[in-house]
């Protein structure tokens, strides 16, 4: 049917451009608070399309994430597939909060993902222990969290993804 | 799931995804070169007729370097046929751009726009204009990580250009660009200001390309070693044009010969000898005295 794919190319780009995002190359000062934006997209999607964008798919963006950053396959991609498991069992309610609550959740689950990406990324040698500064990604992408909401509801509303 | 990542055959899938990944790496490169682009196009006059005249006055001292370096070349190859040894010091380098870093700070890694489609192999070196950058860690279709020197993973066998004192340079622990060098004696040679260049062991890094600086050095009587600190010599902050090395095919290492008359030759000191059967067999003993 026409409408089980519809529109599939909007939410393929919202990842494309948060991707992007991801990798630019930002001044060493501001690497710590580059806000996570793979995650806080995939907060979006699952939230506002569960049956679309689910476990499954957040398993694939995390898997060339990983590509992309360079990391152990299956680390973003565990962080993420948490997350949307998360944003899974409480979407109805998720859509009901205002946007400070739902700011406060986004902070948790980027936090979480954010401390398991360092342990794991410790326990691979990928990276060494240093201070609790990396955390501080978790506040801006919930600073971020509110304009990005609304970015992203207008962008799914005007090319009707569902 | 990860824990598979710590073993080989992961290597193709990772490959594989890399001609998925490929096209947001050129369009996150847009920016720079944007800029490089405005850079190029909107550049007065009377700049680039001073931008000229200084690469022609570059040009000319590298040229009268390379001169130099020439007869010195043919002379230290002359010398080193006397011991019946080839060393050979011209490489082939390919040009490459630096297309993006590591968004980890405590992970000191770059991407380069020359992948396995080009030629490039997993441990080939990396250098700049100024000195070794670091090596290749992973190869994508067209693109590939490298590890630079200053990443904390990463040591650098280098030696002191002065006296030849030998020591292995490692990345800081720490964000600040820098290089420690690894159980130097109390009594070994060191002093800031001298030129540390790589020693060719571990057979990664070509032999004598200019690596660091040393900045520091603090001896502290109660501890075993000295704490040598060195500043990288590659621009690894901010250059985006960078070289890769492609070793020659006939490298053949001195001979490790324990005649008491080759002692006195400067380039006698121990080089770790090659258990490489093939190359070892190219060197005939019985020709030494010709």
């Amino acid at each position: 049917m026409q409408s089980r794919a519809h529109a599939i190319w909007v939410i393929l780009l919202s990842f494309f451009i948060a991707y992007l995002l991801a990798i630019v190359p930002f001044p060493d000062w501001a690497m710590n608070y580059r806000p996570e934006w793979v995650p806080m997209v995939l907060i979006y999607w699952v939230m506002a399309l569960p049956y679309r964008v689910g476990i499954g798919s957040a398993w694939i963006v995390g898997i060339v994430l990983d590509v992309l950053e360079g990391s152990v396959l299956g680390l973003n991609a565990l962080g993420l597939v948490i997350i949307a498991y998360v944003t899974l069992n409480l979407h109805q309610r998720l859509r009901m909060f205002s946007a400070l609550q739902q700011a406060g959740l986004v902070f948790a689950m980027v936090g979480i993902n954010l401390m398991l990406n360092r342990w794991l990324e410790i326990l691979t040698g990928q990276t060494v222990a240093s201070n609790l500064l990396f955390l501080s990604a978790a506040l801006t992408s919930a600073i971020i969290w509110p304009p990005m909401f609304q970015l992203l509801r207008h962008i799914r509303r005007s090319f009707d993804v569902h | 799931m990860f824990a598979d990542g710590r073993f080989g055959y992961l290597e193709r899938v990772r490959y594989g995804l890399g001609y998925v990944t490929t096209p947001v790496y050129w369009v996150a490169d847009i920016p720079t070169r944007i800029s490089f682009w405005i850079d190029d196009v909107f550049v007065s006059r009377s700049d680039l007729l001073v931008e000229n005249e200084r690469l022609r006055e570059d040009l000319l001292v590298a040229q009268r370097e390379l001169q130099l370096l020439e007869s010195l070349a043919s002379e230290n190859s002359r010398l080193l046929d006397l011991r019946e040894a080839t060393q050979v010091i011209a490489r082939e380098v390919m040009p490459a751009e630096i297309i993006n870093v590591s968004p980890d700070p405590y992970s000191k890694r770059i991407l380069i726009n020359k992948g396995s489609e080009d030629g490039v192999f997993l441990g080939q070196a990396l250098l700049d204009a100024k000195g070794l950058m670091g090596q290749v860690d992973e190869v994508l279709p067209f693109s590939a990580w490298v590890l630079l020197i200053t990443d904390s993973h990463h040591i650098t066998p280098v030696e002191v250009n002065r006296n030849g004192e030998r020591a292995l340079a490692r990345g800081s622990r720490s964000t600040v660009s820098e290089l420690e060098l690894e159980f130097v004696t109390q009594t070994q040679d060191m002093k800031a200001g001298d030129l540390l260049v790589s020693s060719g062991m571990g057979q990664v890094y070509p032999k004598n390309y200019p690596v660091a600086e040393v900045t520091s050095v603090y001896s502290d009587p109660g501890q075993d070693f000295t704490t040598v600190k060195a500043r990288p010599l590659a621009q690894l902050a901010s250059t985006r044009h960078v070289m890769l090395v492609f070793a020659s095919e006939e490298r053949v290492l001195p001979e490790f010969d324990l005649e008491p008359g080759e002692e006195t030759l400067p380039e006698a000191q121990p080089v770790k000898p090659v258990f490489d059967e093939s190359q070892v067999s190219q060197i005939d003993p019985s020709t030494s005295n010709q």
